[in-house]
């Protein structure tokens, strides 16, 4: 294989097309002072950095109202990699050199100035550190500040790129937007700055190799999707749970609640993949257009089916691993007569031809048992069971288990014989763990997705058709739940949720698994 | 921030706990397959087992035996499921003979305790020259068969490549020795092959890549007027085979030179501008410097930490890749082309 100029100019011939390398770019964080920088941000571009993924033309621009100088910027992101473990001295020589292409923007974003200098250190950047002109914006503030952000990019010609060579994306953070208008609002406002193209709406659930082995599951393997369909499959589960209560966030829960928090972004993109057709291609357009195309299927619910098909809940005190532990209206922040959701399970129906007739049951809460989040296929029993029933009385239908988070992986049960004289059949289950069958390290989520938008790879991040499908199929229970017409369950902390939740399953002659 | 050989981190402490072994003198194969079979039996129940492949070691001595199964116990998490090494005590002796040792050890795996089981052979007389019999009844079923030759190249028709998926070879190793290059090269048509040094090689590889991203300095490989790579014989060719392989560059531009660390340079220019592009590792500091100088144009330097652990880490990097590389292929040929 060699070099044919003429006909790939773009390509790096030296670049090894497995290892993904960034391309030279400014990377310029807006909220550096933040949490998400602190937490996220900055151990991934380290970690990005420990993999030799990105080249020596990379500079990162911190952007905030905290003051700070280059000096202190780089100081504070120093204490930061490190306080997450990356960093020390065995690593002194790079971080020194990585660091000197990092600068710091002090000023607040509806400030002219504060994108006049933005603009001044970028150009900067690109003399002096070869750059390229190429700019990765990424929006880690509230989401109030997110149009005043955009606009101030757009109004300084920052949001386009300066050539045909180089170019300008913009990741943003959930969530977007509070409800169906707002999005729309919102995108009314990214779209006045950026082509869509341009735009990177992130999902850190994407990020998950768990999350993208669902597809890898689906579509590498001859097996599993002949029977991944209505014809062998009795109902889906989703359980997105959470051991943990709001902690320190119950101002920000409290406006946010479980159907915005996690229904809306990573339940409606774990539920995408498991209902989507076979994608044409494996790239951004091509798993995309699918995923939007079985949101398309959802059933949009009318508020009669609100009520009777969705469930609401709080929790209340309890007790969690010998733990005692407050009710949710105790919680710091949070209004002692609030009726936010906590709590939220589903029932959804998916009219397509591949899923006609089968239910798909979500649940999703906080302060659950534990925290796992898995996707849970229950097969159909057989047609005619030729065992006395005494001898299949502990089988339970068949299911294929997508293990998500933690212990990640695979489970399948069945049925198998009892060893014995007599003949009895019993449902065990075999498991596959992810981590133990790979020799490769798993990167962070962030890692893998700043990575892919400094490549250009749109693929799991999310479209704007897609956030506005997903608001259309949470809009109605929003209204719903507004007139606060609808009950509010209550739930014990550390139990698997409400009554009210049990009965909207068991209706259907069916059960939750015990995750 | 670091870069290592691999990950750029260090190696993680390995805690290896040996839940059951075996050993005995003057024994068949069939013997020791039933050892590791009544071993497996309590491994079952200690420990998950998720088999990835199998790992053949072909050594000259019982303390060389030792020396890599530490090295690949280092791989720790990152361990194949079942490790035979094949030890040639003695080629000359009159009688064949075996004696044999079976381990299984548990590892901890964020947490989950996997099995992975180790065998050792030492192996007397003609049966030296068979050990293709030995590797067959221990293999996983269905996996692949990686054999690691840590000082040697085999020659196209030993026996051992057709239990072989995958050969993995040091050209750092056997760089000196005339002919290794084309014998490797002549066994690559047969089996795929794996050479550590060329893993080692991925810090300048990378490196040199990435100094040639972006529009402002990918043209400047469309004009090339010199290369330079010092370094270990075999290694410098490899690395020159590469870039040589990759821009379809004439012999005439490459000069070659013999050092202790691996650097190189070129020198190419674009639009009328000379451009300077170059990794080298100065001193025994654990650090490559990258740096680019463009005339009138952006001039930068990089350093890049290259991590400890060089075996084990560019042996678990290697046994990640199971197919045959065609970068590694087309440079190894291109580097033959510079020997001739």
């Amino acid at each position: 294989m060699t070099f044919d100029p003429t006909s790939a100019p773009e390509q790096n011939p030296l670049a090894d097309p497995e290892d993904r390398p960034a391309p030279p770019a400014v990377f310029v964080i807006f909220g550096a002072s933040g949490d998400l920088t602190s937490r996220k941000l900055m151990p991934a571009i380290e970690r990005l950095a420990v993999r030799r993924l990105l080249p020596p033309g990379f500079a990162v621009v911190g952007v905030a109202r905290t003051e700070m100088s280059d000096d202190d910027f780089r100081e504070r992101m120093k204490e930061l990699v490190e306080k997450g473990g990356g960093g020390g001295p065995e690593v002194r020589h790079v971080w020194e050199s990585f660091v000197g292409g990092f600068r710091y923007v002090a000023g607040d974003y509806d400030d002219k100035d504060t994108f006049d200098r933005l603009k001044d250190v970028l150009e900067e950047l690109d003399r002096e550190r070869g750059t390229s002109e190429n700019r990765l914006f990424y929006l880690a503030t509230p989401p109030s500040t997110f149009p005043t952000v955009i606009n101030g990019l757009k109004e300084h010609g920052l949001s386009r790129p300066t050539s045909n060579d180089a170019f300008v994306r913009v990741v943003i953070e959930k969530p977007y937007g509070h409800d169906l208008q707002s999005a729309l609002e919102l995108d009314r406002v990214v779209h006045d700055a950026f082509d869509e193209n341009q735009v990177y709406r992130i999902d850190h659930y994407l990020g998950k190799e768990t999350v993208q082995n669902v597809l890898a599951l689906r579509f590498a393997n001859a097996i599993f999707e002949p029977i991944w369909n209505r014809r062998y499959v009795d109902h889906l589960q989703i359980t997105v749970a959470e051991s943990l209560g709001v902690e320190h966030r119950g101002s920000f829960y409290e406006q946010a609640g479980a159907l915005r928090d996690i229904v809306q972004n990573h339940v409606m993109q774990v539920l995408s993949m498991t209902l989507m057709e076979p994608p044409v291609t494996f790239d951004a357009d091509g798993i995309r257009d699918e995923k939007v195309k079985a949101l398309k299927a959802v059933e949009i619910l009318t508020p009669e089916k609100v009520n009777t098909q969705v469930v609401r809940a709080q929790y209340g005190r309890g007790w969690i691993g010998g733990e005692e532990v407050e009710g949710y209206r105790e919680e710091e922040g949070v209004n002692p007569h609030s009726t936010t959701e906590t709590y939220v399970a589903m029932k959804l129906k998916v009219d397509n031809w591949r899923w006609a007739g089968v239910p798909v049951y979500v649940r999703t809460g906080k302060r659950l048992p534990k925290r796992v989040t898995e996707v849970a296929l229950q097969f159909h029993r057989v047609p005619h069971l030729p065992f006395h029933l005494k001898q299949v009385e502990d089988l339970e239908p068949d299911a294929l288990v997508l293990r998500i988070q933690p212990d990640e992986g695979i489970t399948l049960r069945f049925g198998a014989k009892v060893p014995g004289q007599a003949f009895r059949v019993r449902s065990v289950s075999m498991d596959f763990f992810y981590g133990a069958a790979f020799l490769e390290e798993t990167p962070d989520a962030y890692e893998r997705l700043l990575l892919d938008a400094l490549i250009g790879d749109a693929t799991l991040f999310i479209r704007s058709d897609e956030v506005q499908r997903a608001w259309r199929i949470v809009d109605p229970l929003l209204q719903a739940w507004e007139t606060d017409d609808v009950a509010l369950a209550r739930y014990e902390s550390g139990t698997w949720g409400p009554r009210e939740a049990d009965e909207l399953i068991e209706a259907d002659g069916r059960r939750w698994r015990r995750p | 921030m670091a870069t290592a050989v691999g990950e750029g981190v260090p190696a993680p402490s390995v805690d290896f706990d040996t839940i059951g072994s075996w050993e005995a003198d003057h024994v068949t194969a069939n013997q020791v397959e039933k050892a590791l079979s009544d071993l497996r039996r309590h491994e079952e129940r200690a420990a998950t087992r998720t088999s990835v492949l199998t790992l053949v070691i072909v050594v000259g001595s019982t303390e060389e035996a030792g020396e890599h199964l530490d090295v690949v116990r280092h791989l720790g998490a990152r361990h194949p499921s079942r490790t035979l090494v094949l030890v040639r005590a003695d080629e000359e002796a009159s009688e064949s003979s075996l004696d044999g040792s079976v381990s299984v050890c548990v590892v901890d795996r964020g947490g989950r305790q996997v099995a992975v089981e180790e065998v050792v052979l030492e192996i007397r007389g003609q049966a030296c020259f068979h050990l293709d019999s030995l590797v067959l009844p221990f293999t996983l079923p269905d996996l692949p068969v990686a054999v690691w030759l840590p000082t040697s190249i085999p020659s196209r028709g030993d026996p051992l490549l057709e239990t072989a998926d995958r050969v993995v070879v040091d050209t750092r190793v056997v760089g000196y020795q005339p002919d290794a290059l084309s014998r490797l090269h002549s066994i690559s048509h047969r089996v795929a092959v794996t050479d550590l040094s060329w893993w080692r090689l991925k810090p300048w590889r990378n490196l040199f890549a990435g100094l040639f991203e972006g529009h402002i300095y990918r043209p400047f490989l469309n004009n090339v007027q010199h290369l330079e790579v010092t370094g270990h014989a075999g290694p410098r060719h490899l690395f020159a085979g590469w870039v040589m392989s990759r821009l379809d560059l004439p012999r005439s531009v490459v000069h070659l030179g013999d050092a202790e660390h691996l650097s190189a340079k070129l020198v190419a220019t674009y639009e009328g501008r000379r451009g300077s592009f170059a990794v080298e590792r100065k001193g025994d500091e654990r650090v490559i410097d990258a740096s680019v100088e463009i005339e009138g144009g952006p001039q930068f330097q990089q350093k890049v930490q290259i991590g400890e652990e060089w075996q084990s880490r560019s042996l678990a990097d290697a046994l990640g890749h199971m197919g045959h590389n065609q970068t590694y292929e087309a440079a190894l040929e291109a580097a033959l082309g510079l020997l001739r």
